[in-house]
């Protein structure tokens, strides 16, 4: 899974596509194996072996943000014709997409729910976080992110950058969160602001989560 | 500088959701009257102001409309 970087996101959209919201291509790899795959929407590819059933229960936000760039792994890739993407097209029928699930905000995301065994992680510079209740329950509104997105952020700074955190200070107490299946969250791209650039994935716990969701707090390096 | 609110405005805060991870953007209205939009507020207890209004006191908060 690849997120396509701009240039190839804006050169696949002066081609046509295969189907809707969807183009077949042949990609040839760095190391000049070629690959055939599904872009979704111009941004996420799939390679052929890849379980395109994902996107029928999955973010596409997150699936977008927790991707790596297509940049340094891609040579080239071309959009199939038609008549050469059979079987991947009849793959991409079976599973269709996550449409209208912007990478905006999780504010203005669809509703969804979490899935059994999902792990979540959140940043703060306050140890004695007041979102998190006493019987390790998180208030209705609380933010977080998931945890791999979180694998991206090494120390206090970063997570201020990556999640565009109005405190300048290191958020460098780093909660982690297993919230019960079912439970319902908004998720997004964090917008860049506060002279940050953003770029993580941010959940919404709508409704809080359960007593015991969280279940542990580390601290990362400052800088 | 960084005011640090009373219990009563922290116990209100926490009531409501964040606007972003640990931090909620507030309206303020303060005890002369005078109202300051968009303030940001850190773990619903910490924000910052302006120096010569910090000692001001606060008559209300409400969540920020974006």
């Amino acid at each position: 899974m690849l997120r396509m970087d701009p240039t190839r996101s804006r050169a696949l959209l002066e081609q046509p596509e295969s189907g809707m919201g969807y183009q077949v291509v042949e990609v040839t790899m760095t190391d000049f194996k070629t690959r055939r795959a599904v872009v979704y929407n111009a941004e996420l590819l799939l390679f052929d072996e890849e379980p395109h059933a994902i996107l029928k229960t999955a973010n596409f936000a997150r699936l977008l943000a927790e991707a790596r760039t297509s940049s340094d792994e891609i040579k080239s890739l071309r959009v199939l014709p038609r008549s050469m993407a059979g079987e991947l097209v009849e793959a991409v029928k079976e599973s269709p997409p996550a449409y209208g699930r912007g990478a905006g905000p999780a504010r203005d995301a669809t509703p969804e729910k979490t899935r059994a065994g999902e792990v979540f992680k959140r940043f703060s510079a306050f140890a004695n976080d007041r979102r998190i209740l006493p019987d390790g329950s998180l208030r209705p509104g609380t933010y977080g992110t998931t945890a791999k997105d979180a694998t991206n952020v090494r120390t206090g700074r970063e997570a201020v950058a990556r999640y565009a955190l109005p405190d300048p200070r290191p958020a460098s107490n780093r909660f982690t969160i297993e919230p019960r299946e079912d439970t319902m969250v908004q998720s997004g791209i964090v917008e860049p602001a506060y002279s940050q650039p953003g770029g993580g994935v941010e959940v919404s716990f709508t409704a809080g989560t359960q007593p015991g969701a969280v279940t542990g707090r580390d601290t990362i390096p400052d800088e | 500088m960084r005011v640090k609110l009373d219990k009563k405005w922290i116990a209100r805060l926490v009531q409501l959701p964040e606007s972003g991870m640990g931090y909620q953007r507030v309206d303020l209205r303060l005890q002369d009257g005078r109202e300051l939009k968009d303030v940001t507020v850190f773990n619903a207890e910490e924000l910052d102001l302006p120096d010569d209004l910090a000692r001001v006191g606060i008559k209300d908060i409400r969540l920020h409309a974006a």
